[in-house]
């Protein structure tokens, strides 16, 4: 389908499309022309991501500017997917035209999915194949080969240099697995074919790490141009993934290693020394002058990056006292001997950088200034050393980033010491969290770089959480609700059992046997009159297992024995993934199952059940964090001091965004219908917290139901499903054709034109409006603050 | 409802802590040879003489009566028992090397903003690592030790400035950091307060529903009244809130601690580019100005002609502007001067002095001669 949003030409690879499509897209334009960032909430299975690529290259071929697109997912499939549609629309578009465009769509992942190298790619790990491919391809090995030495090279980055730089790969869109095919047939190395590229690419596909994790960041992304477009795709939890990657755990086990990494050192510089010690010197020279990094900047297997040092500070020299070699590794050692010493304490102790670095400063004279170019001195001296096995000093690393973190960063970081696992253990075995509270700090270089950051996902409700804790200011900000000819799913909220009594997940009744009967019989039920798959989340493992052994107790389980398969997620991803497989058998052959599964697990977030994998989805109880968690407590504190989001609030929030996660997983398309069913009775007071798509067919007679009520509708409901639906139903309502979306385009010119012309009167109407709305709000925020919040804050889930 | 950080801050190293070493469970002291597997309270302590490990019932054996020498095979120090310790770092070496550090540290402790340039302190920092690692790794010894001890000789002034110096900073850090926490503390409470707050409010309200129904209201109106009962209290109390918070903010001073402005790094000296003499000033800036007249380039005076042009005249450097100047000077001397109105200014002290010259000014602008002749 070809259409116009104003004067830019779509091509559409389908021949119909959804209006919220139509809608997403008016705002993905509206976002690019005004130059700014932008959160848009978008239904689950109703095509996101092939209408973000079709609107966004269009743009592209369309402007002269030619902005890239960096399009960030979660995982190697989401890539792959990606990349899968824009490859379809690509072909779709010079079908079209009638010309193949000169345009390159190329993927990024880790080396251990795209090496090719026979004995390399067989390694486990991710680090390991990262180190073995750079003691293959470094510059100095390289050097040394050149000098005649005998030394391993890996052939197909060798071949690479044979071909012009920028033309590594034909034009067109390379899937990655395309990629590792093209690859194995020139014997080139897919993984720096992709990163040489990318400067010539017109579309990034690649995970969050690449832009979020400045360790890794500042090496792979750093030329990417201001314009850019930067889409976060499933960015609901992308606040968490910022955290994670500033924050550092320190064990006794990793230190001990790092002293020896440290020691190591020690010693190659001393065989340095004997044998070439004008490298040595030659360094130090360098760090005299504060040349560093001039020389350096196109070295694509740096051991490791800087972690968000300011850039003014980047461009100063090392300080002095760790400039020599053997005084550096000195330092390293009194760092990590202090921090030993730390590890001793048998109390929780929780302090600011600050405090730690005047305590530092007073038992180990370490000042904060050399502490800060800790990264970065290492970084140098490794590439010194030319050493190739750098898994080794991976654990010295940690603790040079921590370091560096610790001396760069004031606030929003957070010391917290744990001598002991849990609160019963006696033997000792302490983690040293280096853990950081404010997510802003990591994705604040990208939203300064790039002029145009989408944050999107299916389910990122309430919008104005992200800007606010992600410290960013939005030009659109939508969500957007579903269009359906016929109701295709059934939100439910059940409060009550059968017995009128209230059932919830909350602290005091979790384990009352009425609660946990009532739950019970809610399976049950459920599990009769769903047919195929049902897939149930419970708030954390520790309150599945406690449910189901006494379940187990109450002939329950016996019971939905009879109708269904019962499988449960663990944290093994093994096991789970075989009770996946064996879960979709159950379901595709008519057995049957359930499947008991945690709402922060991998199944909440990665797995998709569709059509007959789920037709129903019991969310057991709200699914609040661990809020006696230490570190989940500063964060609340950080928050509530520096961005005023009340701690209520936003477990609340970050409770009810992982419960839409889980909702969603049942409803992937317009064809697909389902039942969600959340059922704890203070879900009646969150349900304004759930994305537009789902609040919006929630009925009010729906959301606060019993068992038997709940069984009743969703019978009624199940029949009408039954009932066949021809598509040409769904016409005009649910998916346009060319026809129906040049009848909306004209409405709403025509609309837009009254709205013009009533503009003056509208003006007078205004203030009352506005009151209304006030007053709306103000509402609102009366249903968010709940009475009985305290189960939340009384310590939920372990 | 407990929340975080209750011991937060002060990092309480030696109190509560394993002891430092002791990870071995088996471990022997090597004069007695009592091990910690047999008696688990066994306690190692160290002498920095020479940083030999020993239990702390040998160490009362030994050294009860007075010094007395290592018992460690091969060591001769003569070692006191006060100055016997646990050790703080696992590692010994490390022990020693703080040690050194200590002493190092309270001779060399020139501050970087005593420095103009980064090079400068660099190159300090790199000299004065040389001598720590020389003495530390016993390199040169004798030659850094008179190197060190010349240093302290030289510098004794300035030593004892920094350390003052150091040591206000350090306490004045610490006042500001129990401020800091004294805040937080405070804030943290005025949230759960709020937090209290809210919970009692929305069961008073319940409470006065269920009484008005219990007396036999409408329920729908009820419910009403007491949904709009509560928001708008829950809104007055807000926009209270919003306008101590805005009061708050405006009174604290701006956030004590931010990145660059710590305690930690003072930067470089404040480097003044030297300013430019000034010009000698004979009269140390009281300027002569001329208020009554204005001087004129050039007067045609037949008297001067000749003076403006005779290169006999000239070559002596003779200026005629500047005859002008003085001609014009000593007409007008005493013209600025009002002996009534001085009178007056002598007894109001008080009055600005500007303003009668001012006027004066004014008026005389009157007179201001085009043309003196
Ligand atoms: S260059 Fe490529 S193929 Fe060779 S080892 Fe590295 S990742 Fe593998
Ligand atoms: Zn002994
Ligand atoms: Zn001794």
């Amino acid at each position: 389908m070809k259409f116009f949003i104003e004067d830019l030409p779509i091509l559409f690879p389908y021949p119909r499309i959804y209006p919220e499509q139509y809608a997403y897209m008016c705002d993905l334009k509206r976002t690019l022309d005004a130059g700014g960032h932008c959160v848009l909430e978008m239904p689950s299975g109703t095509g996101k991501t092939v209408s973000l690529l079709s609107l966004i290259v269009a743009y592209q071929q369309h402007y002269p500017e030619h902005r890239k697109l960096i399009y960030c997912s979660r995982t190697m499939s989401e890539i792959e997917k990606a990349l899968a549609e824009l490859k379809a629309l690509m072909k779709y578009r010079a079908d079209q035209l009638g010309e193949v465009e000169e345009f390159r769509g190329l993927g990024l992942t880790s080396r251990k999915n795209l090496c090719l190298h026979p004995s390399v790619k067989r390694e486990k790990s991710g680090s390991v194949v990262d180190s073995r491919c750079r003691s293959l391809t470094a510059g100095f090995v390289k050097e040394k080969k050149e000098r005649g030495e005998d030394v391993d090279l890996c052939i197909y980055h060798d071949n690479l240099d044979l071909l012009e730089p920028h033309n590594l790969i034909p034009a067109g869109v390379w899937t990655l697995d395309g990629m590792l095919r093209y690859g194995e047939e020139q014997k080139q190395c897919p993984y720096f074919t992709a990163r040489r590229m990318m400067p010539f690419c017109n579309v990034i596909i690649y995970s969050y790490h690449y832009l979020l994790d400045p360790k890794i960041a500042e090496r792979v992304s750093r030329e990417l141009s201001k314009d850019c477009i930067v889409v976060f795709d499933e960015a609901h939890n992308i606040d968490n993934v910022c955290i994670e990657s500033l924050s550092i755990d320190l064990t006794e086990d990793s230190l001990r290693k790092a002293a020896r990494g440290a020691a190591n050192l020690e010693r190659e510089i001393t065989q340095l020394k004997e044998t070439d010690a004008d490298k040595l010197q030659n360094e130090y020279a360098k760090l005299v002058e504060g040349l560093r990094e001039a020389d350096e900047a196109r070295d694509e297997g740096a051991f490791m990056s800087n972690p968000a040092l300011p850039d003014d500070l980047l461009k100063e020299a090392v300080p002095g006292n760790i400039r020599r070699a053997e005084h550096f590794t000195a330092f390293l050692k009194r760092f990590i001997e202090y921090l030993k010493t730390r590890m001793k304490v048998l109390h929780v102790i929780s302090e600011t950088p600050p405090s730690f670095l005047q305590h530092l400063k007073e038992l180990t004279f370490i000042e904060r200034k050399p502490l800060r170019f800790c990264a970065e001195r290492l970084t140098s001296l490794v590439r010194t050393l030319e050493l190739t096995n750098i898994e080794d000093y991976q654990p010295l690393q940690e603790v040079a980033t921590f370091a560096t973190l610790a001396a760069t960063y004031d606030t929003g970081f957070l010391l917290i010491l744990e001598p002991f696992e849990s609160e019963t253990a006696t033997v000792p075995n302490p983690v040293l969290h280096f853990t950081c509270l404010d997510a802003a700090i990591a994705i604040k270089p990208v939203f300064d770089r790039f002029s145009s950051v989408i944050i999107t996902s299916g389910t990122i409700s309430p919008l104005e959480m992200y800007p606010k804790m992600l410290g960013f200011t939005t030009v659109v900000q939508e969500s957007y609700s579903m269009t359906l000819a016929r109701r295709s799913f059934l939100p439910m909220i059940v409060t009550r059992g059968s017995d009128q009594g209230t059932i919830s997940s909350g602290f005091q009744t979790r384990n009352d046997p009425s609660n946990v009967r009532n739950y019970g019989a809610l399976l049950v039920e459920f599990s009769k009159l769903t047919p195929d798959g049902i897939v149930v989340f419970f708030p954390s493992y520790l309150y599945m297992e406690s449910i189901i052994s006494m379940w187990q107790g109450m002939g329950i389980l016996d019971q939905v024995w009879k109708s269904k398969l019962i499988l449960v997620e663990t944290p093994d991803s093994q096991e789970t993934s075989l009770a996946l497989e064996t879960y979709r058998t159950a379901c595709s052959n008519g057995r049957g199952a359930i499947l008991l599964c945690v709402a922060r697990g991998k199944v909440s977030e990665g797995i998709d059940f569709d059509h007959h994998y789920g037709r129903t989805v019991l969310c057991i109880g709200v699914p609040f964090q661990y809020t006696e968690s230490r570190i989940l407590k500063a964060r609340l504190e950080f928050l509530r001091e520096t961005y005023r989001i009340r701690e209520n609030d936003f477990l609340s929030f970050d409770a009810m965004r992982h419960c839409a996660q889980c909702l969603g997983r049942v409803l992937r398309g317009k064809d697909d219908y389902g039942i969600m069913v959340m059922a704890d009775r203070r879900f009646a007071k969150k349900k304004t917290q759930l994305p537009k798509w789902i609040s919006s067919a929630l009925m009010e007679a729906d959301a606060n139901m019993s068992v038997d009520q709940a069984v009743a509708t969703a019978k009624r409901f199940l029949k009408t499903m039954s009932k066949p639906f021809p598509i040409r139903m769904q016409e005009g309502i649910s998916t346009w054709s060319y026809g129906d979306l040049m009848q909306h385009q004209e409405k709403l010119g025509a609309e837009r034109d009254r709205e013009m012309r009533m503009a003056g009167a509208y003006e007078e109407g205004y203030e009352g409006v506005h009151g209304d709305q006030v007053m709306q709000e103000a509402q609102h925020a009366e249903d968010m603050i709940d009475d009985d919040m305290d189960d939340a804050m009384l310590g939920m889930d372990v | 409802m407990s929340r975080l950080a209750q011991s937060a801050f002060v990092p309480a190293v030696r109190r509560e802590a394993r002891p430092a070493g002791s990870d071995s469970p088996d471990e022997i002291c090597p004069v007695c040879k009592s091990s910690r597997y047999l008696n688990p309270n066994l306690r190692f302590l160290v002498n920095p003489e020479c940083y030999h490990k020993m239990c702390a019932s040998c160490v009362d054996r030994i050294f009860s009566h007075g010094p007395a020498q290592c018992p460690i095979a091969g060591c001769t120090r003569t070692l006191r028992k006060p100055r016997f310790r646990e050790q703080t770092f696992e590692d010994l070496k490390v022990e020693r090397e703080v040690d050194i550090r200590r002493k190092v540290a309270a001779v060399f402790n020139r501050r970087e903003d005593e420095f103009e340039d980064t090079r400068a302190y660099n190159d300090y920092l790199n000299d004065v690592e040389d001598i720590t690692f020389n003495l530390i790794n016993g390199i040169d010894l004798e030659d850094t030790e008179r190197k060190f001890a010349d240093y302290e000789r030289a510098h004794a002034d300035e030593i004892k400035e920094n350390a003052e110096l150091e040591s206000q900073e350090q306490s004045s850090y610490r006042v500001l950091q129990k401020k800091e926490r004294e805040q937080i503390r405070l804030r943290r409470e005025a949230a759960r307060r709020e937090e209290e707050e809210d919970k009692r409010l929305v069961e008073e309200n319940r409470r006065e529903q269920l009484r008005r129904l219990a007396a036999g209201q409408d329920a729908s109106v009820v419910e009403k009244d007491g949904q709009q009962v509560q928001l708008k209290r829950r809104m007055d109390r807000r926009a209270a809130e919003e306008r101590q918070r805005q009061l708050h903010a405006r009174d604290a001073p701006p956030t004590p601690v931010t990145n660059g402005a710590t305690p930690f790094i003072k930067g470089l000296k404040q480097r003044k580019g030297k300013e430019a003499e000034p010009p000698v000033d004979a009269f140390d800036g009281i300027r002569y100005k001329h208020q009554y007249y204005s001087l004129q380039d050039d007067y045609t005076y037949s008297f001067l002609d000749n003076a403006k042009k005779d290169a006999r005249i000239l070559a002596g450097g003779y200026n005629v502007h500047e005859y002008n100047e003085r001609a014009l000077a000593d007409a007008f001397a005493g013209l600025g001067v009002f002996i009534a109105d001085e009178v007056t200014e002598r007894a109001k002290l008080s009055h600005d002095i500007e303003v009668p010259t001012e006027m004066a000014a004014t008026e005389a602008q009157d007179v201001k001669m085009e043309d003196p002749v």
